[in-house]
């Protein structure tokens, strides 16, 4: 009975907790109705290619599948030395498949990618095996060209073995697995990956800290000037964010360069001799000037949106409490802007990491950064593989550095207006 | 009347869409030179045979029509490639093999295709449409002597000033073996057998290290092909390596101060390769033939200074002086093949390059980071 009074009915006699469930039930299929095409995008266009991005770098079925007899003879091969007849004539009974079918150019692009000079005696050995007769094939084939009788060749198809593998990530920080298993560098001259990570993280870096310095005080103007001045201001801001990428990059050619406009005003109005003309472009000065005034408008946006709210009276609060102008700034102003640098320098990090046409037109010798590498592995090799490994590297190193941001500052704190 | 224009503007949509359908599409590069192959050659094929041909612009490389094989839409019948390109290419079955002499019309003369071309394919999925030169230009204004030779290039003694070189170390390693003493051979042969051989690639390398870090030296790296005339123009370097076509825009169509220099030169080529499942395969395979034959090649030469792949156009250009599109410009001798500019030259070795541009390229960066 006591059980009876408790349930609230509603007027059809259902309880109301059942009721009320089921509406609430109704909302959140509906809710999820609406967002399930955004849903529906970010699988299509974010989670299934990171993913198929990471299953192409790691995945190495391919060759495995072409050489199943040479795999399995190195088996009990240690890699010191040359590997036995058997090998040999493993690989010489894959390959001559191979031929037949046509695929050996496949295995010659894969090979290549692991030691270069494979695809030429490759070739070469498609063309002899023909003739070749039954037994010793370790002479007949070492005798094709002298790269077959190197072991480093034959190392370098044993560590293609596994239908899995992470060698790639280790060549994105210019390591191998050698034949004892252990994890080496590369050799010295060949180092190459690693300095480029660190160059790209530098130049970002740098760029979002002038942006950052730059940006600031326009924003601050942007934000306090009054309308008819601002709004002016902000056109000046939003024109060249407008202009085509390239067209700014192009222009930053035409001033900085040696023959340039600022080096002829430089000369004229005699801070410069004229056989003595300081070197603006095609270095890191070039670099930096024109990457910051590029990417400039992400920092001055999101600062300008979050300085806008604050409100002018907080600083004549301040002051009137006794600090100096420069306490007030420090003490008030300055933390409330924090979630506008927050997302300033976020966005402008995360661009300035991935940016690759300004650098390489502007940066002169080290205008490389690692997005170039990967657009000469998508584009010029093809070692697709290699090129989603990297690019995965980079985005984890983005995570890493929004996870530590998260850690200092706080996710929370980031507005973007 | 509005609703005339109207009308028509959707016929010519609807025209355009259809023919479009039934049409061969080339991928090159772009710019002056796909001008010149349309010019030259596109057309008249695509009138002769009644097929129409679509030129499309493409940035090099093989990724995108990759991509399409992947995707299971290909959109491209030719494409225009580099050698590289066509080994790559051939090795992942995206291009079809050709027959060669079964498949390419004989000269005039009725010597087989394969012999009329200067040198033979780098791979089966390959024909060459041009050959242009790696070679270097100065700026005529900065000094009073003349550089002639390609040790001139790295004489930062002789001719002070900044220098202007590829961005990668194709071609470079090429001129810096040659310029530090190691004879070319025929048609560089020797060059290559040095950079094969252990510690060549690294000797190469300091040379041009040498020369970029040289005070009276220096070097700004180029990317794109129009930067070169640019940069010398500009002032900005006194010497740069090129390729030829630019060179021969800057001074013949703009009359700038710049002039040419041919020994050891780099002769590189260029090559249609036809795309294996293509929209139409079996009329860019009509298209392809006519286009490479000896009147076709000869024409894309009226429009740009690279030499036609035949040594029958050459011929059908000399009798048809002066070939230049202004009508006064003799272009013979402004061809990389003219004997007066091949004296000592290198034939850029596609198959070297192949197999070993990855390594060396880790090599070349690690030296340019160190500048």
């Amino acid at each position: 009975m006591s059980n009876e009074t408790q349930k609230i009915l509603t007027t059809d006699g259902v309880p109301l907790e059942e009721s009320l469930k089921k509406v609430e039930k109704k909302n959140k299929i509906k809710a999820f109705l609406l967002v399930a095409p955004l849903l529906f995008y970010l699988l299509i266009t974010y989670i299934f290619p990171i993913g198929d991005m990471f299953l192409r770098s790691v995945d190495d079925k391919m060759v495995t599948k072409m050489l199943p007899k040479t795999f399995k003879a190195m088996e009990q091969w240690d890699g010191q030395e040359l590997p036995p007849e058997e090998v040999f004539k493993a690989f010489y009974l894959d390959y001559r498949i191979l031929v037949k079918e046509k695929t050996f150019g496949k295995l010659a692009t894969q090979l290549n990618y692991e030691k270069n000079g494979f695809k030429s005696i490759l070739k070469k050995l498609a063309r002899k095996q023909k003739k070749f007769t039954e037994g010793n094939y370790k002479e007949q084939i070492m005798k094709v060209h002298k790269r077959w009788a190197n072991v480093e060749y034959w190392r370098a198809i044993k560590r293609r073995a596994p239908n899995y593998t992470y060698a790639k990530y280790l060549k994105g920080v210019d390591m191998y697995e050698d034949e004892n298993g252990k994890i080496v560098q590369v050799e010295e001259t060949r180092r190459v990956h690693k300095k480029l990570w660190f160059r790209t993280l530098e130049i970002a870096f740098f760029v979002t800290v002038f942006c950052f310095l730059m940006a600031y005080p326009i924003a601050h103007l942007l934000a306090t000037l009054p309308m008819k001045y601002s709004n002016l201001l902000m056109i000046c801001v939003l024109l060249p964010f407008w202009t085509s990428l390239l067209v700014r990059t192009a222009s930053w050619m035409i001033l900085l360069q040696q023959q340039g406009i600022v080096n002829d005003f430089f000369v004229w109005i005699g801070l410069v001799a004229d056989e003595n003309r300081p070197e603006m472009m095609y270095n890191k000065t070039g670099t930096y000037v024109a990457m910051t005034q590029i990417l400039l408008p992400f920092m001055v946006l999101p600062l300008y949106s979050v300085m806008k709210t604050i409100s002018p009276s907080l600083m004549r609060a301040g002051k009137s409490l006794g600090g100096t102008p420069f306490i007030a700034f420090w003490k008030v102003y300055f933390p409330l802007t924090i979630p506008g640098i927050g997302a300033g320098c976020l966005l402008v990090f995360i661009l300035a990491i991935g940016y690759y046409i300004t650098p390489a037109l502007v940066g002169g010798a080290s205008g490389t950064l690692i997005s170039n590498q990967i657009a000469y592995h998508m584009k010029s090799t093809l070692d697709w593989s290699f090129a989603s490994a990297m690019g995965l590297m980079l985005l984890v190193g983005v995570l890493a550095i929004y996870w530590v941001y998260n850690k200092l500052v706080g996710v929370d704190n980031i507005k973007l207006g | 009347m509005r609703k005339l224009s109207k009308l028509l503007l959707a016929l010519t949509f609807a025209l355009s869409i259809t023919s479009s359908a039934f049409a061969v599409t080339v991928a090159s590069w772009g710019g002056a030179y796909t001008e010149s192959q349309k010019l030259g050659y596109g057309d008249p094929t695509a009138k002769a045979l009644g097929i129409d041909i679509n030129w499309v612009d493409y940035s090099g490389g093989l990724s995108e029509i990759k991509a399409q094989k992947e995707a299971g839409a290909i959109n491209w019948d030719i494409m225009d490639v580099f050698a590289m390109d066509t080994i790559t290419g051939c090795d992942e079955g995206i291009f079809v093999e050709f027959d060669f002499d079964k498949d390419f019309p004989p000269a005039p003369d009725g010597t087989p295709a394969s012999e009329d071309f200067f040198t033979s394919m780098p791979s089966k999925c390959a024909v060459g449409n041009i050959l242009y030169s790696w070679n270097y230009a100065y700026n005529s204004e900065a000094w009073n002597k003349t550089p002639k030779t390609i040790k001139d290039f790295f004489n930062t003694k002789r001719f002070p000033g900044k220098r202007a070189i590829y961005k990668s170390a194709l071609t470079n390693l090429e001129i810096a073996l040659a310029a530090d003493g190691v004879k070319m051979g025929k048609g560089g042969d020797l060059i290559y057998k040095k950079l094969e051989a252990d510690g060549g690639v690294d000797r190469a390398i300091a040379k041009i290290k040498d020369l970029c870090s040289d005070p009276n030296g220096g070097c700004v790296f180029w990317s794109a092909g129009a930067q070169p005339p640019e940069l010398l123009m500009s002032g900005e370097v006194v010497m740069a390596t090129g390729w030829n076509g630019r060179f021969f825009n800057a001074t013949v169509g703009e009359g700038a101060p710049i002039v040419q220099v041919w020994d050891g030169q780099g002769l590189d080529y260029e090559y249609f390769a036809l795309v294996k499942g293509g929209p139409d395969e079996a009329n860019a395979k009509k298209a392809l033939s006519m286009m490479t034959n000896t009147e076709m090649l000869a024409g894309s030469a009226k429009y740009i200074a690279y030499a036609p792949w035949r040594k029958s156009s050459i011929a059908v250009m000399e009798a048809g002086e002066p070939w230049y599109k202004d009508g006064k410009t003799n272009m013979v001798p402004h061809m990389p093949t003219a004997p007066a500019n091949l004296k000592k030259y290198f034939l850029v070795n596609a198959d070297f390059w192949a197999d070993n541009s990855a390594e060396i390229g880790e090599k070349w960066e690690a030296m340019k980071a160190g500048l």
